[in-house]
């Protein structure tokens, strides 16, 4: 940590050899920026709907039952904040709590052919009645009632209180056996996908501005909305045509876009002018999944991050004019590029291949691979995840690049990990985890935090749920956890501190408040400095099955 | 059709030939071989040696000690060697504890359920973050225009705002596993008991050691999740056995080339196809998906044909009740939808020709009646309803009075009139019989 302290502090300004207009050669650009860490490529790999103690309840111990891959877990190995370490499997507060009724249960094990699950409530409200003011104890009653899932999905009665283990988001316990993790990590606010999404780029959800119809939103007091649901971003080609919002907040592409560093939102679905090989396009464009047993469409405008901004748009989802184009705010010839940032995940696999990979770029997996119950799974999620990761581990950048693996939400999936308020929000109807009308001590013990204008907004009542956050780097520590508390904000601050010195979004936003993820790196030892293609650097993992493989197999890209 | 079509096929029919139904798009000559001009390479259902899940469902889908009387498992009536449909010719099948009781409705087949959408009113919802509620839908439903479904429009008519998809002839279930719930408790079924009960036997079954294996020594503790687990095993089963969805039928081998279909049989395939005639692919899909996976012979929607009332049914020695299937009385969420009255879910069409018995109410007891009430419902109604003491004929009389307007003359070949021609000659509806035929699984093409 002393390098990373002295790197901070000498907050020199950035260096000449940056994406100034025009200079694009097409090369690895990032490699010249000025960085407070070695990191020079930031990857977020921001998957859907998992709660943490979902997916690591009983870490690093798996079921194994007879005829499943069994997962073993490396001596020393951490203890993590779950369901195990908190003897909370049996005799649980879900289950003795009769408030439940008939969905009472303890927390069970979800197996690998139950992969395939309804999705939970998750919405702002009932998200927080679950927590039922810090004894977590009414989750059946509250997010537990969500959608069927698929003909062959896996429904129950307190189903909400599932868990995955090793033998199923096998690769996820692999990356966390190798590399870093936190197990104190939680959604900014409160709420389901659209919130988070904003969250992880910006820190910030007020300031949302209707633009057709209404949004789902809480008044905040002072004359604006904050979104504290699902809304389709404004203008957007593919968006939903009764319902837009637009946000009026900066987001972190709006200062890398004026520090000149190179930056991309990557989408599954996102260009509309490919077709997949059942021939749909466009909008619809589609992917079979056999482990949902539907054909689910690739892009999902309300996770688009950086769609919601007028600055960082691209509601035509406009083409780059060249792959070296990709990442950048200009093309060769100095004219500004149409795409504005926004791209399909194959241009990701794209430009990186052409070795234009930007220093920071944000990844939403095809809806049928983004984790989200209902239309995705962590099956298909782990292909989607693993296959990324072991081509960036093939690249020549791998040395200076980290994978940050983290989620939107929870999907109200049972977490027992409740966190007292530090944003309060006191909509009488909203806002209930403290009671009703309460997120927080109350407003004059402890006021609403600043929204967009300066003044105390509602809606952003948060911490919200706990979920999974891997770092997956030469630079991560070694099967480690971390406790550090931080948020989806705190991915906003590391770009910040790493190539913007420490400079923040202003106007409210959570960057200014979000605990730091530098306790998951070791810049001085990490895996580091044993050099491009030594085996602890890199972890291939099979993509369907997760487990340790020698080599990738690259069938897909 | 326009003509030029027409006359084209025609020709080529004439000249047995071939048709243009399926995934066949263009027309072309060819030998007399009766094969398909332009094959396709269908995906099937990957598969994989039974998982433990799936290999306990096994032993839970054939224990009938599961039911009062000991002798119904789920096997007695979705029989293996009846495309897990009813073994005999009886319109319902018996159960309860003496094995007395007949069941409520015609048991449809297991299989070809594992893309089965779940129950919805218009198009499902891939986002489910928003949900609109079945009323409001029904509501959106009522204000927006219906497609008239014909052979030849079936993706204008898949998105008509109308009950789709689910489980069981009114998609009261959207799971397997919540399927698997209702016959193992309904008392004219396999009369489980209770869920208590039904635990009860699981943890001194044979099988319950895979229990703790799978689900943890603390499995036992709980009745609720030990059932539900156990009819999720189930579900597997049915997900995982390729029996459940084999696509061997000489249809799918035709589709790729491999089979070749006689005439009468490629008539038949042009007939079902033909918009003007049995427009029988206007609701049973016979084309592979845009993914490349075999047709269904089903768009999962609803529908309310007016099929004669069955007096061979104890329910229906009283006047008064009548199977309105997505408006009740087994369904009970969406009764205020009077619109779906009368409507029940358009099955598969594979393997029907190994089944005795036809529609909701076990009504039709061959393909041949079947086809007799397509074609004279509305031309000669004589031929399929009775008629009441004073000689008038009884049409629709399983369905109240008040609901008649449920059902459908829109869809050829309902669209007709008294007096009017059928749509199908003998010989049309004799072809029809050979090319459903066709879609019997355990077809060995030549190699």
């Amino acid at each position: 940590m002393s390098v990373m302290s002295a790197a901070l502090l000498c907050s020199n300004p950035v260096s000449a050899d940056q994406d100034n207009q025009g200079n694009n050669q097409g090369g690895d650009h990032s490699h010249g920026v000025h960085t407070a860490t070695p990191i020079k490529h930031l990857v977020v790999i921001f998957n859907e709907n998992r709660s943490f103690d979902h997916y690591f309840a009983t870490y690093p111990v798996a079921g194994n039952p007879s005829g499943e891959i069994p997962f073993k877990a490396k001596p020393h190995t951490p203890k993590v904040n779950n369901l195990a370490n908190a003897n909370l499997l049996t005799n649980n507060p879900n289950f003795t709590n009769t408030a439940n009724g008939s969905g009472a249960a303890n927390p069970f094990r979800l197996d690998r052919t139950q992969a395939n699950t309804k999705s939970q409530n998750h919405a702002y409200t009932p998200e927080q009645e679950a927590y039922d003011n810090g004894k977590a104890d009414l989750f059946p009653k509250f997010t537990g009632k969500g959608t069927a899932g698929g003909v062959g999905a896996f429904g129950t009665n307190g189903q909400v209180m599932g868990y995955f283990d090793g033998n199923t988001v096998t690769a996820f316990w692999n990356y966390a056996q190798n590399f870093a993790m936190n197990d104190n990590n939680y959604t900014d606010t409160y709420g389901p996908s659209t919130p988070g999404a904003l969250e992880v780029v910006s820190g910030q959800t007020n300031g949302a501005k209707n633009i057709v119809g209404t949004s789902s939103s809480v008044p905040d007091t002072q004359g604006g909305l904050t979104l504290n649901g699902d809304t389709d971003p404004a203008y957007d080609q593919c968006s939903s045509a009764t319902n837009q919002v637009l946000m009026t907040s900066k987001n972190i592409g709006d200062l890398l876009n004026a520090a000149q560093i190179s930056w991309g939102g990557f989408m599954g679905g996102f260009d509309l002018t490919l077709s997949n090989s059942n021939g749909t396009s466009g909008c619809a464009r589609s992917t079979v999944s056999t482990n949902v047993g539907g054909t689910i469409t690739d892009y999902v405008p309300h996770h688009a991050w950086f769609q919601y901004y007028a600055s960082t748009a691209n509601p035509t989802h406009a083409r780059p004019s060249s792959v070296d184009a990709i990442g950048h705010t200009f093309a060769k010839n100095g004219k500004t590029d149409p795409a504005n940032h926004e791209y399909d995940l194959e241009d990701f696999y794209a430009a990186v291949k052409a070795g234009n990979f930007p220093a920071v770029s944000y990844i939403k997996m095809p809806a049928f691979q983004d984790g989200h119950p209902g239309n995705s799974d962590p099956l298909d999620e782990q292909v989607g995840n693993v296959e990324l990761i072991n081509f960036l581990q093939t690249q020549r950048e791998w040395n200076d690049t980290a994978i940050i693996i983290t989620y939107d939400d929870s999907d109200g999936w049972y977490d027992h990990a409740y966190a007292t308020p530090t944003s309060a929000s006191y909509d009488s109807t909203a806002d209930q985890v403290n009671g009703a009308g309460l997120c927080g001590a109350g407003a004059d013990e402890q006021p609403q935090p600043l929204g967009l204008n300066g003044k105390p907004v509602n809606g952003r009542c948060g911490p919200g749920t706990r979920v999974p956050f891997l770092v997956i780097s030469p630079f991560a520590k070694q099967n480690f956890v971390s406790h550090d508390r931080i948020s989806q904000a705190s991915v906003v601050r590391f770009i910040e501190d790493n190539w913007l010195n420490g400079k923040r979004l202003g106007g409210g936003s959570f960057d200014a408040t979000a605990g730091s993820i530098m306790d998951l790196f070791d810049f001085d030892h990490g895996h580091n400095g044993l050099g491009f293609g030594n085996q602890t650097n890199q972890l291939f993992l099979d993509p369907n099955a997760g487990t340790v493989v020698s080599a990738p197999d690259d069938h897909h890209h | 059709m326009n003509s030029r079509i027409l006359w084209l096929l025609l020709w080529l029919l004439g000249a047995g030939l071939l048709c243009t139904a399926g995934a066949v798009s263009a027309v072309e000559t060819q030998e007399l071989t009766g094969t398909n001009p332009n094959p396709v390479r269908l995906v099937r259902p990957q598969t994989a040696p039974l998982s433990a899940m799936a290999q306990l469902g096994r032993q839970i889908f054939y224990d009938a000690s599961l039911s009062s009387s000991g002798k119904l498992s789920c096997a007695s009536c979705h029989s293996p060697d009846h495309a897990y449909g009813p073994p005999n010719d009886e319109p319902v099948m018996l159960g309860g504890p003496a094995m007395s009781r007949q069941g409520g409705r015609a048991v449809p087949s297991l299989t070809y359920l594992e893309r089965q959408p779940n129950f919805s009113i218009g198009p499902e919802q891939s986002d489910d973050d928003n949900i609109v509620g079945l009323a409001q839908m029904a509501a959106l439903g009522q204000q927006t225009a219906r497609a008239t479904k014909t052979a030849t429009q079936t993706t204008v008519s898949a998105v008509n705002i109308v009950p789709q998809g689910g489980l069981f002839w009114d998609g009261r279930a959207d799971t397997l596993q919540d399927q698997a719930m209702f016959p193992l408790l309904d008392p004219r079924e396999m009369d489980g008991g209770s869920v208590e009960q039904v635990a009860d036997k699981l943890r001194h079954a044979p099988y319950a050691e895979s229990f703790t294996g799978l689900f943890g020594v603390g499995i036992f503790s709980s009745s609720d999740m030990l059932v539900s687990e156990a009819m999720f095993a189930v579900a597997r089963y049915q997900i995982e056995d390729p029996s459940f969805h084999p696509y061997t039928s000489k249809y799918d081998y035709w589709l790729e080339g491999k089979a070749q279909l006689s005439e009468s049989e490629l008539r038949g395939l042009q007939l079902f196809n033909d918009p003007d005639k049995a427009n029988c692919g206007g609701c049973h899909l016979s084309r592979p998906t845009r993914d490349r996976m075999p047709p269904l012979f089903t768009d999962h929607q609803y529908e309310a044909l007016g099929a004669p009332r069955n007096a061979a049914l104890a329910d229906n020695r009283d006047p008064k009740h009548f199977d309105l299937g997505a408006c009740g009385p087994q369904r009970t969420d969406i009764t205020d939808q009077t619109q779906y009255c009368g409507m029940f879910q358009t099955p598969t069409l594979r393997n029907t020709a190994t089944r005795r018995v036809f529609f909701h109410n076990g009504i039709f007891r061959s393909l041949q009646e079947v086809m007799d009430f397509y074609n004279f419902r509305d031309t000669n109604p004589e031929k399929v309803y009775p008629r009441a003491a004073d000689g008038t004929v009884q049409k629709y009389d399983d369905i109240p009075a008040k609901y008649e307007a449920n059902v459908d003359v829109t869809d050829p070949p309902f669209d007709r009139h008294p007096g009017e021609t059928p749509a199908m000659t003998a010989q049309d509806e004799a072809d029809i019989i050979a090319f459903l035929k066709t879609l019997t699984d355990g077809y060995q093409p030549k190699p």
